[in-house]
């Protein structure tokens, strides 16, 4: 058994893992989405093997303190990756302002076998928000105002915004790039009580020049396209505040060879119904993020860091840095066949005011580094 | 920079930090000039005074150009490459003097050293000193230590480059002259993987704080963009060499050449992959 392990644990194998590794790291360089990860999680996992094989067999590892903590952090920081990718969940959702957080409303969800998170005692609610912008559209700070839960079940209000992180039941709510207008929509079908609805027009200013959606009101047929006209005071050569609050809009309504235009308040009667336009508002796109491992990664990391460098204190200070002091100068004129013996011998800096002999020959130079040394 | 672009406050400090380092450049190599190796300035190595004294001014005349560009845009040089190029010369300068002070065996190698330096100083004259814009996840505390943790990562591995060209270069006879007055090989080859070992260490601080840096302004700390996956390259280059180096017995010449590759792959990392896109990590700013 302990032969098998000091065969595992062989350098040679070690650097065909790392040369395994770099191989992978080429392949998904510049386009991870493509690549299966397997082109990693393969060395990496070979690279484990090898790593707790030497752990256990290399007396040059396991007798050297800092070493071994090095070595044994960073087969902690892959287990605990692997088990972070295992139970991750990595998500978006667009929250209309005044609207509460659903699990129910995640897009794009990524999560791992093990995830077992409960995203359904996250609660808050979606205050207003602002996005500064510089001259030329460029993206500045994001205040967006959440009401989160505290302790004793209290509404208390928060700003988070870029890398202010909303943290609630381990999960991590960043604000995005991606945010836009939502329009908020009554349907009172004939005869019937009135339903509300949602619309999520796209991001805004990216997609400024579509922004058009649909919507099927509960229980028709119908397929209402809209289109919104914004008002923001959008302005490319100023630096400009994007906010709900300061904006306004047409909805153009388009059903069958209907077209109207709406304001806020207006309705229009359509087959099977009436539709009203309630409310204009923004929706913020976040980021969500679960990952139980990541503080644990951390200091993991940090203690391998802080082993590799107790490790190389230890050696460096085994040795001065530059044991040989460095030789004076020799002339070039210097015959070819003495210069390694006077390299093997220095010679003696000379004080201030002396300059130091320079011989022309070869019996003269011997003579002075004798003399000198 | 081109004849129309307005001279801006920080040009004339660029300027003049990059003409102390081509003094100390030139006086470097006169100073391993085997004709002048008579010459009592050499004798007393008053020349290599002059090289400390010329580093020492290009760097703060370097960290002045930096101040006034800060003061004109509003913000520190992390953005563009103009911008992040000023600001290696800037650490890697005052790095460097500090080991040329410290390890006086080891200055010889400013030969190779500062050439390389001349190569980012003549790239950052050919750029724009246009303003660029700060974006809202560049705020975070943690850029201060992951970009400060680069700089020494980046600063050791250019002191191991000068040492590494040394030993390459004492294979020929006109590097045997040149660098005659350094300790031999097996001095020059143990400092150079000191610097490596020391590289590994904030390299791996740099990746850290990074990865800090990334999880609360991105919401992820890895994800393999292209400056992350170059970056890690380079971290598995430098651990890939330091195996070697330990375990085998390899020539100098060789081990030389294994820190100038490790070297070259970290040159890619800080001013190849970031300016592929015009942020420093693609789409993500």
């Amino acid at each position: 058994m302990f032969k098998v392990l000091r065969r595992l644990a062989s350098l040679k194998i070690t650097l065909v893992g790392m040369v395994l590794l770099i191989t992978g790291s080429v392949l998904i360089y510049g386009n991870p989405a493509d690549v299966p990860m397997w082109v990693v999680v393969i060395p990496l996992s070979f690279l484990a093997i090898n790593l707790v094989a030497a752990i256990i067999t290399n007396k040059r590892i396991n007798h050297q303190p800092g070493l071994l903590v090095f070595h044994v952090c960073l087969l902690g920081l892959v287990i605990v990756a692997g088990f972070g990718r295992l139970t991750h969940l990595d998500a978006h959702a667009e929250i209309p302002i005044g609207t509460e957080f659903s699990a129910d409303r995640l897009l794009e969800v990524r999560s791992g076998v093990w995830h077992s998170g409960d995203l359904d005692r996250v609660a808050f609610i979606q205050g207003p928000f602002t996005v500064q912008y510089a001259a030329g559209l460029q993206r500045g700070l994001t205040h967006s105002h959440v009401m989160v839960k505290n302790s004793t079940g209290q509404w208390i209000e928060k700003v988070i915004g870029d890398d202010r992180v909303l943290v609630i039941e381990d999960y991590r709510f960043y604000t995005t790039h991606n945010k836009g207008f939502s329009t908020f929509l009554s349907w009172t079908p004939d005869g019937g009580q009135p339903v509300t609805g949602v619309v999520n027009m796209p991001s805004y200013p990216l997609f400024d020049y579509k922004q058009d959606n649909h919507w099927t009101p509960p229980g028709t047929q119908l397929d209402i396209k809209f289109w919104l006209q914004i008002n923001a005071g959008l302005t490319q050569d100023q630096a400009w505040t994007l906010d709900a609050r300061n904006s306004s809009a047409v909805l153009v309504v388009t059903n069958n060879d209907v077209r109207r235009e709406l304001r806020v308040g207006d309705r229009i009667p359509l087959p099977g119904g009436e539709l009203q336009f309630d409310k204009l508002t923004m929706w913020m796109g976040y980021r969500i993020f679960y990952d139980p491992t990541i503080q644990w990664m951390f200091f993991i990391a940090v203690a391998g860091v802080l082993g590799l460098g107790f490790h190389f204190w230890q050696k460096i200070n085994l040795q001065p840095w530059m044991e040989d002091e460095p030789e004076e100068p020799l002339s070039e004129i210097l015959p070819e066949p003495i210069r390694p013996s006077i390299t093997q011998q220095p010679i003696t800096q000379p004080k201030k005011d002396q300059t130091m002999p320079i011989s022309t020959s070869s019996q003269d130079l011997a003579a002075t580094s004798k003399g000198r040394s | 920079m081109s004849p129309g672009s307005a001279m801006v406050a920080e040009i004339p400090w660029l300027w003049a930090g990059l003409s102390a380092y081509m003094i100390a450049t030139l006086v470097s190599m006169w100073g391993v000039s085997p004709r002048y190796a008579g010459m009592p300035i050499i004798q007393h190595k008053t020349h290599e005074y002059i090289v400390l004294g010329c580093l020492a001014l290009g760097v703060l005349l370097l960290a002045t150009a930096i101040g006034a560009r800060w003061v004109r845009i509003g913000h520190g040089p992390w953005i563009s490459l103009f911008e992040l190029l000023m600001s290696q010369l800037c650490s890697l300068g005052l790095i460097f003097t500090l080991l040329y002070w410290r390890l006086p065996g080891f200055r010889p190698s400013a030969v190779i050293v500062l050439p390389i330096m001349w190569v980012l100083g003549s790239w950052v004259l050919t750029l724009e000193p246009t303003a660029s814009h700060f974006p809202a996840t560049y705020y975070n505390i943690w850029k201060w230590s992951h970009v400060g943790l680069g700089k020494l990562f980046l600063a050791l591995l250019l002191a191991g480059v000068g040492l590494a060209g040394v030993m390459i270069l004492r294979t020929t006879r006109l590097g045997q002259s040149w660098f005659r007055s350094m300790p031999s090989d097996q001095v020059v080859d143990r400092l150079a993987w000191r610097f490596m070992m020391l590289a590994l260490v904030f390299d791996s601080l740099m990746l850290i704080a990074g990865a800090v840096w990334a999880q609360d302004a991105w919401g992820r700390y890895w994800a393999w963009d292209s400056l992350e996956t170059s970056a890690f390259l380079t971290w598995l280059f430098l651990a890939i060499g330091l195996h070697v180096r330990l375990t085998y017995k390899v020539p100098h010449w060789v081990s030389g050449v294994i820190i100038i590759g490790i070297f070259c792959m970290a040159f890619a990392t800080y001013f190849g992959a970031p300016y592929i896109s015009p942020a420093a990590h693609k789409g993500m700013v």
